[in-house]
């Protein structure tokens, strides 16, 4: 029982977004090559016109099927999008400047939607199994998880890229942090007695010309490090509610579902991230790659699991 | 903490292989087919319990060796954190106050003994962990990032124990039941014997007994299911002591065990009689071979071996039969009908068989024909077959989890300390008071572990309240 009039519009919006985020995203790399400030300008605003018509093509989806609008693979990948832009937008670049990765991150809100048109399902109602609160607890922990791993990676990228370009160019002496005062830890140098962030020791004056136009490579890794810490616990938060939910639905709470397997996956590999960047010989380059694993097990997840193999998560609504 | 992490990624890898590889538990007919069309990849797969990936001996190992590297890293860290909160924080490096990465100093009147008072108030404020050594505060602070991190890791443990104690204690089965019915939950009613725990004896069952007034599917217009229920009632004895609902997301609980929506199906009730006597009567279960398409007939099995030579009828239900013409699903019964084919012989009913299928070797084709409900059919002999009435039955998964209250509770305590074990930062600060004539001079020195750029403007912030 679905109103045309508001999937219609759903769907023009959705249109209308897709392409406001790619006049947005080139922007973006506009901005990153050549520093025009006003164009930087005009970039955000193509963003923001982007996400307030997306989240308008989301709630008209959400009224046109009568519930919440991320019941299918289209809804979520739409969603996962929808939130990449929005928390690029309201927190990450607000909080640091890093505009450098704006682009990065609408040029993933592009590819998303171009991928959610291909797997386009009419707005309908949802199978029993799903019809639970818990579609709203554990779902939306999903995609907010998702969302924030995803701009996580971006920056995990980018910090490969400056990182490589800052050694090219920094002798190494001048990246050795200078933690004087560390003899007075107790006890042995293990776990979470090591700084995380050893890195981010300032890079000497003048050697900021020749690093190009991206941030620092340690401003860089900071920020992917912080997104991918805060998107930890709600990545562990979903995977538990949605325990939870397989235990009153299914009857079992873990049961090595193809979903289950990669969401644990996911979960795992990033949790390897965040020992290996306190773990000597594996910070840097190779907790970065981990990061990049998890990531790529994320989307598997989304793409392969739905699609290819079948299991109790076949709710992509892909015929 | 290396092997640690190693042996993390390793259970990883692990895991995948179960989603790529078709599992015996969860996907029997792909193994199958496997072995059909590949021999020689299915005989490897076998070897290497590709197809019981989370069951196997390396698997089990994988994880087991995790367990042993967590819980040999987590003592002594564990040791060293009781520790450290008995113990002050240390007085040491403050020869080098001025060489730490923050240092500031300052001007303040009064004594050295008042100047530190001050400060010691001011950081205790600040939630610093103060100690006094010899004119020289040492405070630190985020202690929780440790203990976080402990919680997280000592509930990890904590929730696989949970899981092999609720395994071992518990047990999943199915159970079928027709409207109308009563089953009573002990172990040889399951439809199949239920998978009980290492620990779980037969006579731990409850030995209640559910009674199924009604079920009931409902469907959109356009046949997507809206919901399933069964209306149950829960007698002990001869009495009832509880009425409920099974619902798809909402299972009804009793005496710890779980009861869950998990399938339905027609059960027509098939009367049998020779010359009037009645030979079979009641409703028998139906299955269908593919859930998925609803417009295909289901079938059962009925066997009447008292007679001779011994009869057994094939029978096909079309609940909706006009539905099932236009190839549409048969969502609810209007004008069911009934085709039977029946067979003598001998049922060698001697051997274990399926209920669902006739063992043909022994039998020959007899009559065959259909009918309506509510209709008879006539054999030869003067047997007759009658389909006075259809029901559905509801089947359920049913388990009892001891371990599931240690399971959620571990899961709390693994969130709950993973937001310090991720967002608190340790930070270590000394201040030396100088006498300088009437006044004092106040050294403040420290530096943070993590979060540094925080730091800067937190050191800056407590520098203004101790140098006021």
């Amino acid at each position: 029982v679905s109103d045309v009039g508001l999937t219609t519009f759903s769907n023009l919006a959705f249109g209308v977004a897709l392409v406001l985020y790619l006049v947005a995203m080139v922007g973006y790399f506009h901005h990153l090559a050549f520093r025009r400030r006003p164009v930087l300008v005009a970039a955000r605003a193509f963003a923001f016109a982007g996400l307030g018509v997306h989240a308008a093509s989301v709630v008209a989806r959400g009224l046109a099927a009568g519930r919440v609008p991320w019941g299918n693979l289209y809804e979520y990948v739409s969603m996962v999008g929808l939130l990449v832009v929005a928390v690029y937008l309201l927190v990450v670049e607000r909080m640091r400047r890093t505009e450098a990765a704006g682009g990065f991150a609408l040029g993933v809100a592009v590819l998303a939607m171009a991928g959610a048109t291909l797997l386009y399902t009419p707005p309908g109602p949802l199978v029993p199994a799903l019809n639970s609160y818990w579609l709203r607890i554990h779902v939306v922990a999903a995609m907010l998880g998702s969302a924030l791993f995803t701009l996580g990676t971006i920056f995990t990228v980018l910090y490969l890229f400056q990182t490589r370009r800052e050694r090219r160019t920094v002798p190494e002496p001048a990246r050795v942090p200078a933690l004087v005062g560390a003899g007075a830890q107790a006890g042995p140098a293990q776990g979470s007695d090591l700084p995380e962030d050893l890195a981010e020791a300032e890079p000497e004056e003048g050697v900021s010309q020749r690093r190009g136009r991206l941030p620092p490579a340690a401003v860089l890794d900071r920020t992917a490090y912080r997104t991918i810490a805060f998107a930890f616990p709600i990545w562990t938060f979903a995977v538990i509610a949605g325990a939870i939910w397989a235990e009153e639905a299914w009857g079992r709470y873990w049961g090595w579902d193809p979903k289950e397997v990669w969401s644990f996956v996911t979960w795992v590999t990033y949790a390897g991230y965040l020992h290996a960047r306190a773990t000597v010989g594996w910070r840097g380059t190779r907790a970065a790659i981990l990061a990049i694993v998890g990531f790529v097990a994320l989307v598997f997840n989304i793409v392969v699991v739905n699609l290819v193999i079948s299991g109790l998560h076949s709710y992509a609504g892909v015929q | 903490m290396r092997t640690a992490l190693i042996l993390l990624l390793v259970v990883a890898v692990a895991a995948v292989f179960g989603s790529l590889v078709p599992q015996a538990n969860t996907a029997p007919a792909a193994v199958e087919s496997l072995y059909r069309e590949h021999p020689l990849q299915a005989a490897i797969y076998e070897t290497l319990g590709l197809f019981d990936v989370y069951g196997s001996w390396w698997f089990t190992l994988a994880y087991v060796l995790l367990l042993v590297s967590l819980v040999s890293c987590l003592i002594p860290r564990t040791r060293g954190t009781l520790r450290g909160l008995r113990r002050r924080p240390p007085a040491q490096g403050v020869q080098e106050l001025e060489t730490l990465k923050h240092f500031a100093e300052g001007v303040v009147p009064g004594g050295a003994e008042d100047a530190l008072d001050r400060s010691r108030r001011v950081l205790r404020r600040r939630r610093f962990r103060v100690a006094r050594e010899d004119g020289v505060l040492a405070a630190d602070k985020g202690r929780a990032r440790e203990a976080g991190s402990l919680l997280f890791h000592w509930s990890f443990l904590l929730l696989l124990v949970g899981v092999i104690y609720g395994k071992g204690f518990g047990f999943t089965g199915r159970a079928t039941v027709i409207e109308g019915g009563t089953w009573a939950e002990t172990h040889a009613s399951y439809d199949l014997p239920p998978a009980e725990g290492r620990f779980f004896s037969e006579s731990m069952h409850r030995a209640f007994r559910v009674r199924v007034l009604e079920f009931d599917a409902d469907y959109h217009p356009n046949g997507v299911p809206r919901g399933f229920v069964s209306r149950v009632e829960i007698l002990e004895g001869n009495r009832v002591v509880r009425a409920g609902r099974v619902e798809v997301n909402e299972p009804l609980e009793y005496e710890g065990v779980k009861m869950y929506q998990l399938g339905y199906g027609w059960a027509p009730v098939i009367e049998v009689r020779r010359d009037g006597r009645l030979l079979a009567s009641g409703p028998s279960v139906f299955v269908t071979d593919d859930p998925s398409d609803l417009s295909r007939p289901w079938r059962g099995v009925v066997k009447l071996p008292s007679l001779r030579p011994q009869v057994g009828l094939e029978l096909r239900l079309l609940p909706d039969p006009r539905a099932s013409l236009t190839g549409s699903p048969m969502l609810e019964a209007r004008d069911p009908f009934l085709f039977f084919q029946a067979y003598r012989g001998n049922l060698r009913l001697t051997a274990a068989q399926s209920v669902f299928r006739l063992d043909r070797r022994g039998l020959e084709r007899w009559e065959g024909g259909g009918i309506a409900l509510g209709e008879t059919a006539r054999l030869p002999g003067g047997v007759e077959i009658s389909f006075p009435e259809l029901r559905e039955y509801t089947q359920f998964q049913v388990k009892r989890d001891p371990g599931l209250g240690l399971i959620l509770a571990s899961a709390i305590a693994m969130l709950l300390g993973l937001l310090p074990a991720l967002y608190s930062s340790r930070r270590r600060l000394w201040v030396r008071a100088v006498p300088d004539g009437a006044r004092t001079r106040l050294q403040v020195g420290g530096f943070a572990l993590q979060r540094r750029s925080a730091f800067d403007e937190e050191f800056r912030r407590l520098v203004r309240e101790l140098v006021r």
